[in-house]
């Protein structure tokens, strides 16, 4: 009966923070001083450079404002909105590329992002763990303090900066990788995937080099703390191995928040990797909200935003749903 | 799942050799010969939906359509700013005296890209398709208003009324510059699809040009375009077959990814790079040229010239003494400098001085704007301004032999502009009863504070933006409280279009006379393109805020003028000085794009020293080039 509870609260605070994001991610772009007809009608001005008469434009901003759904009172909108949404997740056309569906553009984008940002996440977080364990179970030894150094050498660079060091050295100076990759299209074959992993692997080197130094550093911190536990203190004296005591006693305390830690990154995977993909290339969601942010393309930003606040909650959700189950403490609570 | 290792490690291992051969030249990434692939950065960087290829909605368009798929009526000689025939067999006739029915006959022989006839069945079907969804298609409305009826005469013949006098009818069913407003669709693929055109993609796209799409990246990095076999069957209406076979768009990322890619060979063309990244490229490749030899690198004769527009309503810039007060206190040449290392065509006139401007408004205006006064008789005009600009540049250790000389100053730095005279700026703030309070910056004339409001682009346009700050700084010394204001291409156009909005704005928008036909750029300075300073709702165009009712009626009066004419060229004169002589806005620069190339695999680029047209590659008119490098045999 407890859990029964349990699982209906944390699924009723789940649905409330849906439904409140839905209804920010509907108000926000609104807010934006940006005008998507205006940038529409812009663009098409722009391409005949001024062949468009005041007629003409007062054509086409009628018709915009009419397909794009933006006649009415918000209110009328918000209700539209959010029953595309909840009923059908439908988050209608991009304004930018009238009439094609954002589904469709989101659809093509988030693979690539997903494959890219999941593998480089689990790796960066898997490989700084081990190290960040390490580091912090001997953090009395000077081999600690290198891995230490590693992750302290990491962490502070700013991401761009870390980024085109990686490009410069492994695609000019050694050209190893292509310095701005061409991904293989059409019927997929092994050659092809083959092609796409290559390509991938330096925005993926560059994304685990991030993501590694706060690992470790938040690991080998956990790890140090847990060290000094009366419990690990009581296996030492009891004679438990090194090995154990690292393993089972150390390693599973100092997990619990670094679930937390994975299980929001991974949420966060859905918002894409701007800075990667305009610097390596790299096709994904990033890109696509960038573009949409800047064009005031609101669908566009609706269903980028949605699928992030999905992910994001669900992976709280699921950390809820977990927690009893790596926890005794909190199964027992 | 070892043979799954050793299948994923034989294309790795050939990715790698690609990788190399590539970096010596002999293939390209999507496997054509290099030496007959013409390279070029995309305009836009990548493209959001690169399967949107349908011309009647909004498309994929930087993807070398209108340079290499579309054909035009008319196309524009960017040379000479005359249009010559493409499709069409000759010029239009003109049936009436009215000006509003046109005859226009088409040459035969033309095919699409998929072996089909082009005709003017095809013409008909797309006109009938923009009036029958006009409410649904986003990118008919241009045909849509002009054209009152249309008829087939024959297969190659057909005629147009148009709902008002158009005397531009060549440029407004053609080219004005860098590309048309209208493209025609084919019969034989759109009519099957039945109300579903208005939602069709059209990917990949059947053409008319002499280059059809070979392949094209649904990520929207890179599109391929191979020389159709049949091009002498196009509709371009050339007669020698184009060197290039290939000609590959793609977007090489960041500045500083796109320069080393520039420097290893990987790309022939590039856009927007900076003057600083340039610099950096040029030294380790001697094949990067500029467009000029000499200064100023980057003046590559643009259609539109950067400048400030003013919102002429909202006060106190609905005086022209601040107006002027601005101008003289800006200081371009340390502007030109800092932003630009100055790299710049200084116009001061509201439009580009260009080979083809320059004789129709520039060289005519010269003695006028010398003799130009203002307030209490004092001459604004700098003759000197690009001698001093040398002289500046010399002391600064630029090297003389980069630095004209001669007649050479007026053609690469302009033929002057206004002076640097804070001083004088003070006088005529003073005379408006603006003056200087404690904190060192001029006041409202009811003595409260002046904050001015000056919108700028954000990194979206690097070389505007540096323009905007230094401009700012310039004002600053001066005495103006400015707030510059950078912000997104989306939010600056909404400040464009917003009176509420803007009071000083950077732009280009409304100074883009290409030619003799200055309506095209000015025709919407009307009574009915003005709303009222505070207003919220959006204006049709006039984004330069003119309220100049004079212009208003000269603009009207040229409607009903031949273009060409030299009453017409007079009166685009006469708005060019009215606009100046108030300082309505206040003209910089010819805008400064840079366009780099690279001579390893192709030479013949146009330059300035080989202008046989605009080195845009997202112009139209891309395709003179396309037709007129040749290859170097690497």
């Amino acid at each position: 009966m407890g859990a029964l509870v349990y699982i209906a609260k944390r699924f009723g605070l789940y649905l409330a923070v849906l439904f409140i994001g839905l209804s920010i991610t509907f108000l926000l772009p609104r807010l934006m001083p940006i005008n998507p007809v205006d940038g529409y009608i812009g663009q098409i001005q722009s391409r005949a450079n001024g062949a468009l008469s005041a007629e003409a434009i007062a054509e086409l901003r009628d018709n915009l404002e009419n397909l794009y759904g933006l006649k009415g009172n918000l209110f009328t909108q918000y209700v539209d909105y959010m029953k595309r949404i909840v009923f059908s997740f439908d988050f209608g056309p991009s304004f930018t590329y009238f009439p094609q569906p954002v589904s469709q553009m989101l659809m093509a984008a988030l693979p690539w992002t997903l494959s890219l940002l999941l593998t480089a996440t689990v790796i960066a977080w898997t490989l700084g763990n081990l190290v960040g364990l390490v580091a912090g179970y001997f953090h009395k030894k000077k081999a600690a303090s290198i891995l230490e150094f590693v992750g302290i050498l990491l962490y502070p660079i700013p991401y761009y900066i870390l980024a085109v060091t990686v490009l410069l050295l492994l695609a000019y100076v050694f050209p190893v990788f292509p310095l701005s990759a061409t991904f293989p299209v059409g019927q997929m074959s092994w050659e092809k995937v083959g092609m796409i992993i290559y390509n991938s692997l330096l925005p993926g080197i560059t994304l685990v080099l991030a993501g590694f130094g706060w690992n470790i550093l938040s690991m080998k911190a956990l790890a140090v703390a847990t060290t000094e536990e009366p419990y690990v203190i009581y296996a030492r004296l009891k004679g438990a191995s090194n090995w154990t005591r690292m393993t089972r006693y150390v390693f599973r305390n100092a997990l619990l928040p670094q679930v937390t830690a994975l299980a929001l990154s991974l949420g966060m995977v859905f918002n894409g990797a701007l800075l990667t993909e305009m610097i390596f290339s790299y096709p994904g969601i990033g890109l696509v909200m960038r573009a949409a942010a800047t064009g005031g393309d609101y669908n566009v930003l609706y269903g980028a935003i949605t699928i992030s606040i999905i992910a994001v909650a669900t992976a709280g959700l699921v950390i809820d749903l977990l927690y009893p189950l790596l926890d005794p403490r909190i199964r027992h609570k | 799942m070892a043979r799954h290792s050793r299948t994923l490690m034989l294309p790795m291992m050939a990715a790698l050799m690609t990788t190399t051969v590539f970096a010596q030249g002999a293939m390209t990434d999507v496997g054509t010969p290099r030496s007959e692939t013409m390279i070029v950065q995309t305009f836009d960087g990548r493209s959001s939906n690169p399967s949107a290829q349908n011309p009647l909605n909004s498309y994929a368009i930087w993807r070398g359509f209108r340079e290499l798929g579309w054909a035009a009526l008319w196309e524009m000689d960017t040379a000479t700013g005359e249009s010559y025939p493409e499709l069409a067999d000759g010029f239009p006739e003109v049936l009436n005296d009215e000006h509003t029915k046109f005859r226009v006959k088409i040459r035969e022989g033309i095919k699409w890209s998929d072996g089909e006839d082009f005709n003017v069945d095809d013409i008909i079907f797309t006109f009938d398709t923009a009036f029958k969804y006009r409410d649904k298609l986003t990118n008919v409305s241009s045909i849509t208003r002009l054209v009152d009826s249309y008829e087939k005469i024959d297969d190659h013949t057909f005629e147009v009324t148009t709902a008002t006098p158009v005397y531009d009818f060549v440029t407004r069913m053609g080219v004005y510059t860098w590309g048309m407003p209208f493209n025609w669709v084919p019969q034989h693929v759109f009519e099957p699809l039945g109300d579903e055109v208005v939602t069709f993609q059209n990917a990949p796209a059947v053409t008319l040009g002499a280059y059809k799409i070979k392949e094209f990246d649904p990520n929207g990095f890179w599109q391929l375009w191979e020389l159709r076999e049949d091009w002498d069957e196009s509709g371009w209406n050339i007669d020698e077959e184009p060197a290039v076979k290939y000609v590959y768009y793609k977007d090489f990322g960041t500045e500083e990814t796109r320069a080393l890619a520039f420097v290893q060979n990987q790309y022939d063309v590039d856009t927007f790079m900076s003057p600083d990244s340039i610099e950096a490229a040029k030294a380790r490749n001697p094949n990067i040229e500029t467009f000029s030899p000499t200064f100023p690198y980057h003046d590559m004769n643009d259609a539109c010239s950067y400048g400030i527009y003013i919102n002429n309503q909202k006060a106190p810039y609905d005086m022209p003494e601040v107006r002027w007060a601005l101008a003289l206190a800006l200081d371009l040449e340390q502007v030109g400098i800092s932003a630009m290392s100055g790299q710049f065509k200084a116009s001061p006139l509201p439009l580009a001085d260009t080979p083809i401007t320059n004789p129709l408004y520039v060289e005519p205006l010269e003695s006028w704007l010398e003799e130009l006064t203002i307030g209490d008789g004092y001459k604004p005009f700098n003759t000197d301004f690009g001698a001093d600009l040398v002289e500046t540049l010399a002391s600064q250790g630029v090297d003389q032999s980069q630095l004209p000389s001669g007649e050479a100053v007026e053609e690469g730095f302009g033929i002057g502009w206004w002076k640097h005279d804070p001083e004088q700026a003070a006088k005529m703030l003073e005379s408006v009863g603006m003056t200087k309070g404690s904190d060192g910056f001029f006041t409202m004339p009811d003595g409260s504070p002046w904050v001015l409001e000056f919108v700028i682009p954000g990194d979206w346009n690097k070389v505007l933006q540096r323009v905007g700050f230094s401009i700012a700084d310039s004002w600053r010394q001066a005495g103006f409280n400015v707030n510059a204001r950078q912000v997104d291409n989306g939010e600056f156009g909404t400040v464009q279009t917003t009176n509420a909005r803007m009071e000083l704005q950077i732009n280009w928008s409304n100074s883009c006379t290409y030619n003799v036909n200055w309506q095209n750029s000015w025709r919407n300075f009307r009574a009915d393109n003005v709303l009222p300073a505070d207003s919220n709702d959006a204006l049709v165009q006039n984004f330069a805020r003119i309220v100049d009712e004079r212009i208003f009626d000269i603009v009207s009066e040229s409607a009903s003028l031949e273009i060409g004419t030299e009453e017409f060229v007079e009166n685009g004169r006469q708005i060019a000085k009215y606009l100046t002589e108030d300082m309505q806005m206040i003209n910089l620069m010819n805008i400064p794009t840079t366009i780099p190339t690279n001579s390893t695999y192709w030479t013949n680029f146009p330059k300035q020293d080989n202008f046989y047209a605009a080195p845009y590659t997202w112009w139209s008119s891309f395709k003179k080039t396309v037709t007129n490098v040749e290859p170097t045999g690497q």
